[in-house]
């Protein structure tokens, strides 16, 4: 039973994705070294956060977020401003408690500064263009988020100046030897952070109320108004979790992803490769599209070379998009018909 | 004899007419825009005007201006926003340049070699987005202008990457005037042709698809070939401005490419009001003069220049979507005076 679903699954295109992509992680780990797919999950794991905040947004809102690397650079740039003062306390007075959860506190402070500032922006951007008209919604969206996107970019440059702003470590101490492979700490606890924050938003979406209430209106906006569900509560809540998920992102790869003016460009083309192989909207298929990308990207920069993956990632989304327009994992949302 | 002045008259006004029937029906400008043109036209000769930094910001303002009439063709018609414009200009700029640079090619050809270069690729594009939804078109040409940069960037042994690839120019002197008068003359072709398209029966079906996709459908209009058309013609004019860049700069980066020089000419083309095609020139012009200015002039906040461009894009689109044309329209409607409103309004 169970195999004979498995193997209906995955003669789909998606599950062909799925196992060429598993094949082509196991080769290129065993030809190239264990780095490669440690990179390709760390990568992966944010990567996947950063496209659930895009698809969530789409889902719901219809909004075309483009301005979602911003968000990233808020992340990482508030965690800049919340960890050097408490680690500057510790090496005066060395506290191992503190210490471990330091950066959690840089981390957190971010997804909360993330989520104010996504109120913020549902407040004073998408909230009065709803109020004066919703014709062309999805254009006219798209259009303010890149407005967003240059004032957010240029405001940063204007106070807090174009140099690249960054940690060397979060967690101190040795780096752990798997198979004589060192990786740093941060790499790893990013990780399960990363995974932990996708499973806690899945257990949200997918059994709580409010998670219900959210699917409710991505399915259909008008029905979830009349069984009595607080719509603009639902938007500014959703608005608010995604900005929230890439600060997050954000702030947990600042060792990785310096906080300068245009940081957010590249996790923000990354993101948007995402959600359009998973089929725009799609919020489950994201996760696993974030790693098939992030592998993507992983090997094309171990086997071309960098500076490719801008390139090589671009013409495969050029060839799905001719045969499957609607995604590998296809797409109910019911903004993506229409037009 | 009252006969006699009866028909001079006639024939006086009749010639009136016949200049303002051509000023309107032949090169769709109204007299308060053709007044502007002229002003335009003689400004680089008289101070402040006539330095030579000056010039080079009108050359880039009506380059932009250019520019952004392309987009708002397809931005304000059809409703795609094609988010790799720049991506199509970069594409005739190198096109251009490398044909020059390796065999010689002379750059007036290379200008027209850019434009059908690139307008071809957006034709393939276009052919395989244009099915979908408008946002798929934007992102993908965003791809597609990010692979192209990268391409750009990479292809060292043909464009020489980020050192930049030298092209001649197009004139020998070194004065920008003789530029400034090619790109004026490029824009106001660039605005005629899609003038004309825009009010021929293509035009009309545009309309009818940016308005209402389905109503367009069901009354026999075939929205994949009209979309494909326009957004074919709109990148063969960014690839023209693309030459014409390339050979004024005499130096391709792929910077060019970028995507926010897209964002530039979006903005640009979004503030002076979408559907009105000549709000680029009335808003491209002055804008990135002024913004240049406050640049070169408040070099100790870097960025303010762009802030203020984003506050400005995000206020017009919440607040007076129809841009500076549909600001120009209400107040030149309010006018008494009929000769006054006819020089405001053709």
């Amino acid at each position: 039973m169970l195999i004979k679903k498995i193997l209906a699954k995955s003669t789909s295109a998606a599950g062909i994705v799925v196992i060429i992509s598993i094949i082509a992680a196991l080769y290129s780990t065993y030809d190239k070294g264990l780095y490669l797919a440690i990179n390709t999950v760390v990568m992966g794991g944010m990567l996947a956060l950063m496209a659930l905040g895009l698809a969530l947004v789409f889902g719901v809102m219809n909004v075309a977020m483009f301005a979602h690397g911003e968000f990233f650079m808020i992340g990482s740039l508030s965690a800049f401003y919340i960890f050097p003062p408490i680690h500057e306390y510790l090496v005066e007075n060395p506290n191992a408690f503190l210490s471990m959860i330091a950066p959690l506190i840089a981390i957190f402070g971010a997804l909360l500064i993330g989520m104010i500032v996504g109120v913020i922006v549902e407040k004073l951007v998408f909230s009065p263009l709803r109020k004066r008209s919703t014709d062309n919604w999805v254009m006219n969206s798209f259009l303010l988020t890149v407005g967003l996107s240059v004032i957010l970019v240029n405001g940063h440059q204007l106070l807090f100046g174009t140099e690249a702003k960054t940690i060397v470590r979060y967690w101190s101490g040795r780096p752990l030897n798997i198979y004589d492979v060192y990786i740093a700490r941060d790499r790893i606890i990013t990780l399960f952070l990363s995974m932990a924050a996708v499973v806690l938003f899945w257990l949200f979406i997918k059994y709580t109320r409010t998670g219900r209430s959210i699917r409710a209106v991505s399915q259909d906006e008008k029905g979830a108004l009349i069984v009595g569900i607080n719509l603009t509560g639902i938007q500014m809540l959703t608005m608010s979790l995604s900005c929230g998920l890439a600060a997050f992102a954000g702030a947990c790869l600042l060792f990785l992803y310096p906080s300068y003016p245009t940081v957010g460009i590249e996790p923000l083309y990354l993101a948007w490769f995402v959600v359009i192989l998973a089929g725009l909207g799609n919020i489950m298929g994201a996760v696993v599209c974030a790693f098939i990308v992030s592998l993507l990207k992983v090997v094309t920069e171990a086997y071309v070379g960098s500076g490719w993956e801008y390139i090589v990632p671009s013409a495969l989304i050029m060839l799905m998009l001719v045969f499957k327009p609607s995604g590998i994992f296809g797409s109910d949302v019911r903004g993506v018909h229409e037009q | 004899m009252n006969n006699k002045i009866k028909s001079m008259e006639n024939n006086i006004t009749k010639e009136k007419s016949f200049f303002l029937g051509f000023l309107k029906n032949g090169l769709h400008i109204t007299p308060a825009g053709l007044l502007g043109l002229i002003i335009l036209l003689v400004l680089p000769n008289f101070p402040p005007f006539n330095q030579e930094y000056m010039i080079r910001w009108l050359v880039m303002g009506t380059f932009i201006a250019a520019g952004a009439i392309a987009f708002d063709f397809t931005g304000g018609y059809i409703g795609i926003v094609n988010f790799g414009f720049h991506a199509f200009v970069g594409l005739g700029g190198y096109t251009s340049g490398i044909l020059a640079h390796k065999i010689g090619l002379s750059p007036w050809l290379g200008l027209f070699a850019g434009g059908i270069f690139a307008g071809s690729v957006g034709f393939v594009l276009g052919v395989l987005t244009l099915r979908l939804r408008g946002i798929y078109a934007a992102v993908v040409a965003w791809f597609v202008g990010l692979a192209l940069m990268g391409l750009a960037t990479k292809l060292v042994w043909l464009t020489r990457g980020p050192l930049g690839l030298r092209v001649d120019r197009l004139f020998d002197s070194p004065s920008n005037k003789p530029y400034y008068y090619l790109i004026f003359l490029i824009m106001m072709i660039v605005y005629l042709i899609t003038r004309k398209v825009v009010n021929s029966k293509i035009g009309l079906a545009f309309k009818a698809i940016g308005q209402n996709m389905e109503a367009a459908k069901t009354s026999g209009i075939n929205p994949f070939f009209y979309r494909v058309s326009n957004f074919t013609i709109s990148c063969t004019i960014a690839g023209f401005l693309g030459g014409f860049y390339a050979h004024y700069y005499g130096i391709l980066t792929p910077e060019l490419l970028h995507t926010t020089k897209t964002v530039e000419v979006l903005a640009v083309a979004y503030l002076a009001g979408r559907a009105s095609l000549w709000g680029g020139i009335a808003v491209g012009i002055p804008f990135v003069f002024f913004t240049e200015l406050m640049r070169s002039s408040l070099t100790e906040l870097p960025g303010l220049n762009l802030v203020f461009y984003g506050l400005m894009l995000v206020w017009v689109m919440i607040y007076y979507p129809g841009g500076f044309a549909m600001f120009y329209d209400n107040m030149t409607a309010k006018i008494k005076n009929v000769n006054l409103r006819r020089f405001f309004r053709g």
